[in-house]
């Protein structure tokens, strides 16, 4: 009986752990037999290998091969490890000398007529190689620009089982690097979604600033019509690009969720928007044994926005408590734990109740108030609690058409002053390892920096109740946010003021006036 | 006819391959209303198994590998098959076993045995 390793990564989450995938040959009559926790896909390598060996005319043996993949308790799930059983059968069948596959991870889909195909996680794969201390990567030559973008592997990209044959025997084939992508979709749409397009709206510009700035969540109230999802989705422009770090991350979560990355890492803030029909596992991750990030992980370091925020079901908006609190969402399966970061910025926006028009001035809401308050009460007070900014946004007055003619900021201009405001953000928080005054988290907000001026004025709104313990924490660091964007030393009396006003949602009239 | 001649030829050289092996034949293509062992033999002493073969030949590779053609279902008919023909002997035997042994016979070329020891698990 004959005996070979080759290696792949098992994807636990963001997390990858490395596979020894074991062939033996001999021992029984010839079928193939796949040992070690497979998943169904995983289980459908016997029949993909055994057809696309045999379609390369390489012959497959006619033995008892058994295939472990090591280490057994761990669940593994996916098609990507066809390569590796391939190459170990092949090793063990002696096609060539295995001692190439000692510091080498294979990666890749077959198809039955010997194809290599893409496969999902291919970059936090590799990433856990290199931690692992391999050097060498044979992924899908389709993927080789995912793949080149991790720093420290030899990487062959094989469009079919040849040119794996032929980089195992030592003669590896030219490496033809994928088409560039077609010119940068994801550029030409932040530049077509400008603030400019938004006709006034100052003061909802102006918390959708301060957002940006802080990295604050925010919930946008208003009748039908005045602009809330034209706003969110302009959020995204006004944010930073994101640094080398947090660009790993994001990319790492996009290749698991499948999204290809010809473009190169991801360096711009993701954007989320699922439909208000969306599913909790769509949401917050899921599926069985192998829990998929979800539209929370892939808005991490970026934006969710939900639209219709009441429209959505209950069990939907209540799951996103503790990772709106804890940066991640650990999803928990029978045999395993996925950690997924979801680091992400919430903005809710709502009707004030079914017909649109509650508390418009002028306008006429049919709805009875039970139905209106039911209707607000669809979003939770725990939910709303963890939101920062509370803007309600009212109708336009007669000054639109003037306000139309006149023309506001553009993305760029707003972007620039947010940049500055990050950049002292960065500063002063850098030594504890937080970006954004958005992730500080309470209690340094409270020993590690000074306090903002003339805080009884929170002690005030926690006295009557209008405000929660975790409220004080967000008013102070909104003021925080409000000081950073005036370029001022610590928040005075004046930025906290704002910011109390901002998070219990009350009209901002004055603040805005005095910046114009 | 082509096919018996085929099969007849296989069994023929999967005997001589025992025998040049030291095993001693016990009974070739024993019948009873279940089906047929093709091949009883004792492997050689010392440590003498008996062992149940089943043959499998084929003149080509185009419907895979001749050992790919015994199924389960095969081997389950085998160790029926088996346990009857103990049965009927008058001496208990005390180890017994199954083995499978492919027998390739390409045309104009040298034909290839190949012989899988216990294959009843």
């Amino acid at each position: 009986m004959s005996t070979a390793r080759a290696y792949s990564v098992a994807l636990v989450g963001v997390e990858g752990a490395i596979v020894e995938v074991e062939a033996a040959i001999g021992g029984g009559l010839p079928r193939m037999v796949i040992v070690g926790l497979a998943d169904a896909a995983l289980g459908e390598a016997r029949e993909r290998c055994r057809a696309a060996v045999h379609s390369q005319g390489l012959g497959w043996p006619a033995q008892l091969v058994t295939v472990n993949l090591s280490p057994a308790t761990l669940p593994k799930a996916g098609s990507h490890f066809d390569l590796a059983i391939v190459t170990s059968v092949c090793a063990a069948a002696a096609r060539f000398d295995p001692a190439v596959l000692n510091d080498m991870v294979l990666l890749g889909e077959l198809g039955l007529d010997g194809r290599v195909r893409a496969v999902r996680g291919l970059l936090p794969a590799l990433l856990a190689a290199v931690t692992a201390g391999f050097r060498t990567a044979v992924v899908p030559a389709t993927q080789l620009r995912e793949a080149r973008l991790v720093e420290g592997l030899t990487v062959w990209g094989v469009g079919n089982l040849l040119d794996l044959v032929a980089v195992l025997t030592g003669v590896p084939p030219e490496q033809v690097m994928p088409p560039e992508p077609e010119a940068q979709a994801a550029a030409g749409e932040a530049t077509t979604k400008n603030l400019i397009d938004v006709v006034g709206q100052l003061e909802a510009k102006w918390a959708v600033e301060v957002a940006a700035a802080g990295r604050h969540h925010l919930f946008l109230h208003g009748p039908p019509g005045v602009g809330k999802t034209l706003l969110a989705e302009r959020l995204p422009g006004l944010l930073p690009d994101l640094d080398q770090s947090e660009s790993m991350e994001v990319s790492a979560i996009h290749s698991l969720a499948g999204l290809p990355l010809h473009g190169g890492l991801i360096v711009r803030p993701p954007y989320a928007d699922p439909h208000h029909s969306a599913s909790l596992a769509s949401v917050v991750g899921g599926g069985p044994r192998m829990a998929l990030p979800g539209s929370i992980s892939r808005a991490h370091r970026g934006v969710l926005f939900l639209d219709e925020a009441p429209e959505f079901p209950p069990r939907v908006l209540e799951a996103l408590r503790v990772p709106l609190e804890s940066g991640r969402v650990v999803l928990g399966r029978a045999m395993v734990h996925a950690v997924y970061p979801a680091s992400f910025q919430l903005v809710l926006a709502a009707n004030p109740c079914p017909c649109g028009n509650a508390g418009t001035r002028g306008a006429d809401c049919r709805c009875a108030p039970m139905a209106v308050r039911r209707y607000a009460e669809r979003i939770s007070g725990p939910i709303l609690d963890r939101v920062d900014i509370h803007h309600h946004l009212a109708p336009m007055s007669r000054t639109y058409l003037k306000a139309a003619q006149s023309s506001g900021e553009t993305t760029q201009a707003v972007a620039g002053r947010v940049a500055a405001a990050r950049a002292r953000q960065r500063h002063r928080l850098v030594e504890h390892g937080w970006r954004t005054n958005g992730e500080v988290p309470g209690p340094a907000l409270r020993r590690l920096l000074p306090l903002p001026q003339g805080v009884e004025l929170l002690d005030e709104a926690v006295s009557c109740g209008r405000l929660s313990a975790r409220g004080v924490d967000k008013v102070i660091r909104l003021s925080w946010t409000i000081a950073d964007l005036a370029g001022a030393e610590r928040p005075t009396r004046d930025h906290l003021h704002t910011a109390l006003a901002m998070r219990r949602g009350e009209q901002l009239g004055e603040v805005v006036r005095d910046r114009a | 006819m082509e096919r018996t001649r085929v099969w007849q030829a296989g069994e023929l050289l999967a005997v001589q391959h025992l025998v040049k092996q030291g095993w001693t034949i016990v009974e070739r293509n024993w019948r009873c209303s279940l089906g047929e062992v093709d091949i009883i033999a004792h492997t050689p002493e010392p440590d003498s198994v008996l062992v149940f073969c089943e043959v499998k030949c084929r003149s080509g590779l185009g419907f895979g590998d001749p050992l790919e053609a015994i199924t389960w279902q095969k081997l389950r008919k085998l160790r029926q098959l088996a346990l009857t023909w103990l049965g009927e002997q008058p001496q208990w035997v005390p180890r017994y076993r199954l083995d499978a042994i492919g027998v390739l016979l390409p045309r104009g070329g040298r034909p290839q045995v190949s012989h899988v020891q216990g294959v009843g698990e």
